[in-house]
């Protein structure tokens, strides 16, 4: 085991300067297994994935596979799928619908919030078995506008302040109509031999890869027309930040509504007559100018979404060299069936695995991972120098940490800086409440 | 009926086998060596190109696939031209040096179709890519053609992609099927 001091001189937030070892080691790979993912509040489902009794889905946090349910009280239940006796997986759908979950081994059933029910020949455990003490390990559970959580630590804060100040940059998509959102049936789940926090720290900041990464995805979009500027070159396009999640887009609001409605009319006159109610809700700035720009953004630690494209995803980490990709398509449920099928076949055309956009990432982080086999080259530390210190907290509209323009790494740094939080505490007490 | 027309029913469907094989062939080849504009020639331009994301269900879970749920692909003549478009723009990094491609097409049965002028095709798919050095992926799927015969040869009016992977163990699909 590394010790504390040598993980802090890793993540030079004053300088800028990231050592490769944190995308590499397997020590610093198993305290993130221990200090983070089983810590920290977890993405785990969305609420319309689980919605009637027995709905199930499964996921991992961090490398515990965990089943999400909806038990006959109403409550969304989240434990781990792993049986009490020898500890065999008791469920291995991704999803589906049950009434208890029954271990193949030997037999023992557990109900829907995780209790031991009874088990096989249940007449030999008479007077051998405490049935109340057997049951599977609860996650606490919390959900926000639609988005389900869990986290394995009581000592955590609540979600909402885990959230924090990033709820306001939620609320964008969360909560643009009183019907709320659903997720599209299904799920798309792809594997990179990549260190898991490229994704997360791609969308989070990283908006100078847009232009050169998909250069390819948007001159095809452009079908030989001129490229147009999607990127907001505005001074004012922005990266926000608040306790490690962070937000980077435009205020043009035009960006991405450019890039998914290319040629079709349709679509753009649809959301222009939402923005009118949206507006209602979340005010002018969110509604018609944050809204439609090009945006991503990453929850700490690996939950991450592109706002008006519309792919939700968590980056799941499966080693320090390998994540699976899990994404899906959200959308409003009050959305017309013709929005739908354009909104779900632009997100698949752009960012899914086999998307024009997203086709060209995965290349890059499993690149920038497996060079660090290299024991010279894993000795050089990495430039996370743009803009370095220039963030503040007092914008004048905008919450959390502000930095201007899009085009720096102050999100990824921050993202850094509550990992260094999270993987250098002893306790919550060393975690600041506010970031 | 007698023997003969038997046999001639029998030459007539080897014929069609045949034929279909050979266009097949000739498909993965044009994938193989990305050569697209051959392989648009061979889609109708109403095709219907479609591959649904996969996941482990248990059996009286299972439903029927539905392109409302995720996909990997529900294209038109159209979207497959965006899709290329891509990588002939001169800026896909990620495909310089080239993916080695290979499309195995294997378990063809061909069905003459209720519909006037078009085949029904099931067909087994396995496509091997291999990039750099040490990138090695193998994908399988079942293909269900519907094949609109055209003067001496067809057109895949239909096309839905089933794969054997639900978790698909690589970084992009990069690749048609
Ligand atoms: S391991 Fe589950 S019943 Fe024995
Ligand atoms: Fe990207």
């Amino acid at each position: 085991m590394g010790n504390i001091e040598e993980l802090k001189a890793m993540v030079d937030l004053k300088n800028g300067q990231i050592d490769r070892r944190i995308f590499w080691e397997d020590w610093i790979y198993q305290l993130e297994l221990e200090k983070l993912f089983a810590k920290s509040w977890l993405f785990v489902a969305h609420e319309s994935q689980v919605k009637n009794t027995g709905d199930f889905i499964t996921t991992y946090m961090g490398q515990d596979n965990v089943i999400v349910t909806r038990h006959k009280d109403g409550a969304i239940h989240v434990f781990t799928n792993s049986c009490t006796h020898r500890g065999n997986r008791i469920c291995f759908a991704d999803r589906g619908k049950a009434r208890q979950f029954t271990c193949n081994y030997h037999g023992w059933a557990f109900g829907t919030n995780g209790d031991l029910l009874g088990m096989h020949e249940e007449e030999h455990y008479k007077g051998h078995i405490d049935k109340s003490k057997n049951g599977l390990q609860n996650a606490r559970v919390e959900t926000y506008k639609g988005l389900v959580f869990a986290c394995f630590d009581d000592e955590a804060p609540s979600l909402e302040d885990f959230l924090g100040d990033y709820r306001w940059y939620l609320d964008i998509i969360l909560d643009q109509t009183e019907e709320g959102t659903e997720f599209l049936g299904g799920c798309i789940k792809n594997m990179y031999n990549a260190n898991w926090k490229f994704g997360a720290e791609n969308f989070i900041g990283d908006s100078l890869h847009v232009g050169w990464t998909h250069a390819s995805g948007a001159k095809a979009v452009s079908m030989g027309h001129e490229v147009p500027e999607y990127m907001p070159v505005d001074p004012s396009s922005f990266h926000a930040n608040a306790n490690g999640h962070g937000w980077e887009g435009g205020i043009d609001g035009v960006g991405t509504l450019e890039l998914i409605s290319s040629g079709n009319p349709r679509l753009v006159e649809y959301f222009e007559q939402q923005r009118q109610s949206m507006a209602k809700r979340l005010g002018d700035l969110r509604a018609r100018k944050i809204y439609g720009s090009v945006i991503s953004a990453t929850v700490f630690p690996n939950f991450s979404f592109l706002p008006g494209i519309n792919t939700m995803r968590t980056w799941l980490p499966k080693g320090p060299r390998q994540f699976e990709l899990r994404a899906w398509t959200m959308v409003n449920k009050n959305m017309p069936d013709d929005i739908r099928e354009i909104v779900q076949n632009a997100c698949a055309m752009t960012f899914s695995p086999s998307g024009i956009f997203e086709m060209d990432d995965g290349e890059n982080w499993e690149n920038a991972t497996l060079a660090n086999e290299g024991v010279v080259t894993r000795k050089q530390h990495l430039h996370y120098g743009l803009r370095v210190g220039t963030s503040h907290r007092d914008d004048p509209e905008l919450p959390g940490n502000i930095s201007r323009p899009m085009y720096s790494d102050v999100n990824q740094l921050a993202f850094y800086q509550r990992w260094v939080d999270f993987l250098t505490a002893e306790s919550w007490d060393d975690i600041p409440k506010v970031r | 009926m007698t023997s003969t027309d038997t046999q001639q029913i029998d030459t007539e469907n080897m014929l069609l086998w045949h034929r279909v094989n050979q266009f097949y062939n000739q498909e993965a080849r044009a994938l193989d060596e990305e050569d697209y504009a051959t392989w648009f020639t061979m889609l109708a331009d109403d095709i219907h190109y479609w591959m649904p994301a996969r996941e482990s269900m248990f059996r009286k879970d299972e439903t029927p696939d539905s392109t409302t749920n995720m996909n990997h692909y529900n294209e038109s003549l159209q979207s497959l031209q965006l899709r290329v478009a891509r990588l002939h723009s001169g800026a896909a990094w990620a495909e310089d040096p080239r993916t080695r491609y290979r499309h195995l097409i294997t378990n063809l049965e061909v069905e003459l179709s209720d519909v006037e002028g078009e085949v029904n095709v099931r067909s087994n798919t396995l496509v091997y890519r291999n990039r750099l050095e040490r990138e090695e992926y193998w994908l399988l799927a079942k293909r269900e053609d519907i094949l609109r015969v055209t003067e001496g040869s067809f057109k895949v009016a239909k096309r839905k992609i089933t794969p054997d992977f639900s978790s698909l163990l690589s970084k992009n699909l990069n690749v048609f099927l």
